[in-house]
């Protein structure tokens, strides 16, 4: 125990130091900073400060409580200036380039369509980061996707390790004295300015769902893969090495310091993150969002693992509680939008005939469409859990085809749906193709569509395996017959030209066959026979590209804008009557 | 009808009326003599009544309770409810919403309910300011708290984190916020170097862009809100009415939200025209009226929400402010006494609103998530 005297002599000595940098009483402490001078004088200050810490909580200075608090209060003021000027001093915003780390963005590709490599997270990934031990990992779902975020988070340095030091030699004594709030206030609005200019370099955008919905959807197209980038990055690196630096600067000092000041630093900016993928999840469901949403869904998915690692604190289950809700309602829109495009396929109403019969806008986007989703089945999969709503086999709507299930029993839930779509397709283009007046045509167009709709199906293999052999015989069977009913039906008209009926004059003149009248029969048949011979030729070339139809550009045009419309849920236009079947 | 029995006087928490249009349902089924056609009219009927006895009920607050946190999340309390009754008496209903004019009338309050979920977000972010000055006070009683005895430091100390504050509440009349950046410590007469720093800091903390107005989006909701044409109300069975209704539920909804709580670019300038036919008017109407007496009651300087628990914060920390001021050390009896007492008014509002802001911020949450499924499901109806 020291002697009464040498406390007080420590403490007058201490508060002198003390004094010496109160700001408010001196210009030269005003003008200049500890943490800028030398080591000897930063460490003195330290001391003095520890000394009148130690002297308010010893008993023996009773009398001068007040001068020491006076003193700690001065000296806490002090110290709160120089923590913001060191943390101001350090404020840079991380790299562009280091945040949109190729490895951590790429890292399950699963998300890169264009990419053959596999998206699943093999030994062979594993080895190539370089991890040696494996034996350690447990083979459990929920620690492996804990384990890959782990690998996947990078958490970079943002503040060199001596000031890190200095830092927390200040927090530590700003925290003992009881000023851990003024602590937090200081740290969290510099580190959330640092933050939100992290945000503009990675193009994070402050849009209201106002402004979501005004937009059109290939801008928000280009928003979205850019938000998928920047979220992969701000969770996995930035805010990861922000709660890395709280961490370093003020663990173990108590009262979850190091919590409180990373969400200080880091609320607001995930809250303005979610924001956007919030208001993509609620935007209008058409059936051209349903990919970029996939993409948008699958990301967030695999962020979650991640965003449960950085923002496990109580205090942050807000936001945990936003990205689940936010994905879950993407998978809602995309169950949604694949309703919608049911519907759009039933409903489709164009009328105006394809001129000679040819594939359908309808039939192109369709089945375009649903390749596109067959390249989405591992998503799909996931998401897709329920039959189609289907009409029933009994009821008299003849608005709606049925679809009998039993033959597809066993069959996932999303490839009774592309059933269902091919199903309403087929009906859809039968609807159509009354709309010729020319039977013939009639049976062409049934013919050219499904045929189309089993070449697609053929070209894919995960379609095929999907829809069944069981429907392609169908359609195929489909074709075969309209094949049939369009051969008769032409050769038909071409026989009419020959037929007896008008061809005998009664008359005056003579009473057998009319010269003129055969002529012109012989010369309709003739033409007829050459029309229908060429198109049936180019039937057999309909797949090798050549388009017959496109030296009338303008109809078919007009036809594929009026589909395209309708899937995109803008009002139709309406279609000029240019040829007529 | 029996008499409703609301649970709208003390209950902070979530309640549902026991009788709703569901119940009301539920009773005719067993009922007789019910023929489809009166049954809309009292659904109706029943829908505007419940409208009107909520708003009464919010109105029937003690003074002191008007404005407060606990107000706020019965109004938002009220909303949910009133939304409620809407979707089952429009799900009971769903042929007509295909119909002209139902169809246009309907998407008309889907799109007004779109825009209130900006408005969600950004009383969101107004709780979260509030949150910051509440940290602020905590400084304050932590640096007063009369279990030690107070010296000069820890007044010094209290009034810092006081210039703060008003510094604080200050910026969010400007359209911004950043309390959290704390100024440096000069001296009493707090002379701000680096006023160019401190800008560039206030502008970052709302999660929107500067050009957002509470005031134009409250504007865009209300705009166009007519009552419905004769011709209408027939057209669609009366449910031209309830959208009618339900629009002027949300709208003021979000009126007085945005009256209460920071937000950028506060405006109450817009106003509401009902005819007072409807039953619910007059009580919408004469809470507008409160509110807006209200706003005329308080300092223009000082224009942040017109929460009660703000005002609260203004007024205690005025007191200290001058107390702190006028205090010389050391205390004699009377001004530590007055101390005390300051401090622990001070002490009950920073209470309030710790234990009001996250219950009220969930709320705000569920507002929106019920905005947002009502709008999923209305699309999918009537697509």
């Amino acid at each position: 125990m020291e002697p009464p005297e040498y406390e007080a002599a420590a403490f007058k000595s201490a508060e002198k130091i003390i004094l010496r940098w109160d700001s408010t009483a001196s210009e030269d402490a005003r003008e200049r900073m500890i943490f800028d001078g030398d080591r000897y004088e930063i460490n003195s200050y330290l001391q003095a400060v520890d000394d009148v810490q130690r002297s308010i909580e010893s008993t023996t200075l009773s009398d001068d409580q007040n001068k020491a608090s006076s003193a700690i209060q001065i000296a806490m003021a002090r110290l709160e200036d120089e923590f913001r000027n060191i943390l101001l001093a350090n404020a840079n915003p991380i790299e562009i380039d280091a945040l949109l780390d190729i490895n951590v963005l790429n890292l399950n590709q699963s998300s890169l369509r264009t990419d053959s490599s596999s998206g699943d997270f093999s030994e062979e990934n594993l080895n190539e980061s370089g991890l040696q031990d494996l034996g350690a990992i447990d083979q459990s779902r929920r620690s492996s996707a804990s384990y890959r975020s782990m690998l996947s988070i990078r958490e970079l340095d943002l503040v060199p390790m001596e000031i890190v030091t200095d830092l927390r030699s200040i927090a530590e004594r700003m925290i003992s004295a009881g000023y851990v709030r003024e602590c937090v206030q200081v740290y969290g609005s510099v580190r959330k300015s640092v933050v939100e200019s992290s945000f503009r370099r990675l193009g994070i955008e402050k849009l209201s769902i106002g402004d979501i919905q005004r937009l059109e959807w290939e801008v928000l197209e280009v928003k979205i893969r850019r938000w998928i980038k920047a979220a992969k990055a701000c969770v996995r690196i930035l805010f990861a090495s922000e709660k890395r630096l709280t961490e370093l600067i003020f663990e173990g000092l108590g009262s979850a310091t190091d919590d409180a000041c990373f969400m200080e630093t880091v609320k607001g900016p995930a809250i303005q993150l979610f924001n956007f993928a919030e208001a993509i999840s609620i935007s209008r469901r058409s059936p051209e969002k349903l990919f970029k949403i996939l993409d948008l869904h699958d990301a967030l998915f695999e962020l979650l693992a991640d965003v449960e690692v950085v923002f496990s604190s109580r205090s942050a289950e807000s936001i945990r509680v936003q990205a689940e809700e936010i994905l879950s309602r993407l998978a809602e829109a995309a169950r949604g939008i694949l309703s919608e495009f049911e519907n759009a396929v039933l409903r489709e109403p164009s009328k105006v005939p394809v001129p000679g019969g040819t594939v359908h806008p309808l039939t192109r986007y369709v089945m375009n469409y649903i390749s596109l989703i067959s390249d989405y089945k591992e998503t799909l999969f996931e998401l897709i859990v329920s039959k189609p709503v289907t009409g029933s086999r009994y009821s008299e709507d003849l608005t709606t085809p049925d679809m009998d299930f039993g033959e597809v029993e066993g069959q996932i839930p999303l490839a009774l749906h592309l059933i269902w779509i091919i199903v309403i397709l087929q009906f859809n283009v039968e609807g159509k193709s009354k709309h010729y007046r020319d039977t013939s045509l009639v049976h062409l167009f049934v013919m050219n569509n499904v045929h189309y709709i089993v070449q697609k199906i053929k070209g894919s293999p995960e379609l095929r395996e999907m829809i069944g052999d069981f429907y392609l015989k169908k359609l195929t069977g489909k074709v075969r017959q309209a094949a049939t009913s369009y051969q008769r039906a032409t050769w038909v008209r071409v026989l009419h030209c020959l037929r007896e009926e008008g061809l005998h004059v009664t008359g005056s003149f003579s009473a057998g066959v009319s010269r003129s009248v055969l002529r012109e029969r012989f010369k309709a048949f003739n033409a007829m026979f050459e029309e229908v011979h060429r198109t049936q030729a180019t039937w057999t070339h309909i797949e090798s590209g050549r388009h017959p139809e496109n030296y009338i550009k303008y109809s078919v045009e007009d036809l594929e804008n009026a589909v395209l419309d309708f899937f995109e849920g803008n009002p139709v236009s309406q279609l000029s009557r240019r040829r007529s079947g | 009808m029996p008499a409703t029995d609301y649970q709208g006087s003390s209950a902070a928490h979530t309640t549902r009326s026991f009788f709703s249009l569901r119940s009301l349902r539920r009773d005719q089924v067993h009922s007789m003599d019910s023929f489809h056609s009166t049954s809309q009219d009292q659904e109706l009927e029943f829908f505007q009544k419940f409208v009107a006895e909520k708003f009464s009920d919010l109105s029937a607050n003690k003074a002191d309770e008007f404005l407060s946190l606990s107000w706020v999340q019965k109004l938002l309390n009220v909303f949910l409810d009133c939304q409620e009754e809407f979707t089952t008496l429009v799900s009971g209903n769903k042929r007509y919403l295909n119909r002209a004019p139902m169809d246009r009338l309907f998407s008309e309050f889907l799109e007004r309910s779109v825009k209130a979920l900006d408005v969600c977000n950004a009383i969101r972010d107004g709780i979260e300011i509030i949150r910051q000055w509440q940290k602020q006070l905590e400084i304050v009683l932590c640096a007063l708290d009369i279990q030690r005895t107070l010296g000069e430091g820890q007044f010094r100390r209290a009034k810092k984190a006081l210039i703060d504050l008003a510094i604080g509440m200050l910026d969010e009349k400007e359209g911004s916020s950043s309390v959290s950046h704390r100024n440096r410590s000069f001296g009493r007469n707090n002379v701000l170097k680096d006023q160019k720093s401190m800008g560039h800091y206030r502008s970052l903390s709302w999660s929107v862009s500067r050009s957002w107005s509470a005031a134009k989006q409250l504007q865009a909701i209300g705009n166009n809100l007519a009552p419905p044409k004769p011709n209408e109300i027939m057209a669609t069975n009366g449910l031209a009415v309830a959208v009618y209704t339900m629009n002027n539920v949300l709208y003021f909804v979000m009126w007085a939200l945005v009256a209460a709580i920071p937000c950028q670019d506060r405006g109450l300038h817009t106003s509401f025209h009902m005819p007072k036919q409807f039953v619910w008017a007059n009580p919408i109407l004469s809470l507008h009226e409160k509110i807006l007496d209200e706003s005329k009651k308080r300092d223009k300087r000082a224009a942040s929400g017109l929460m009660k628990e703000i005002q609260d914060i203004e007024k205690c920390a005025r007191f200290l402010n001058e107390l702190i001021d006028s205090v010389g050390f050391p205390l004699n009896e009377e001004k530590q006494e007055e101390v005390v007492k300051r401090v622990k008014e001070l002490g009950l509002v920073n209470e309030a609103i710790k234990q009001g802001l996250n219950p009220t911020e969930r709320q705000v949450r569920e507002v929106f998530h019920k905005i947002v499924k009502s709008r999923t499901e209305g699309l999918a109806s009537s697509g």
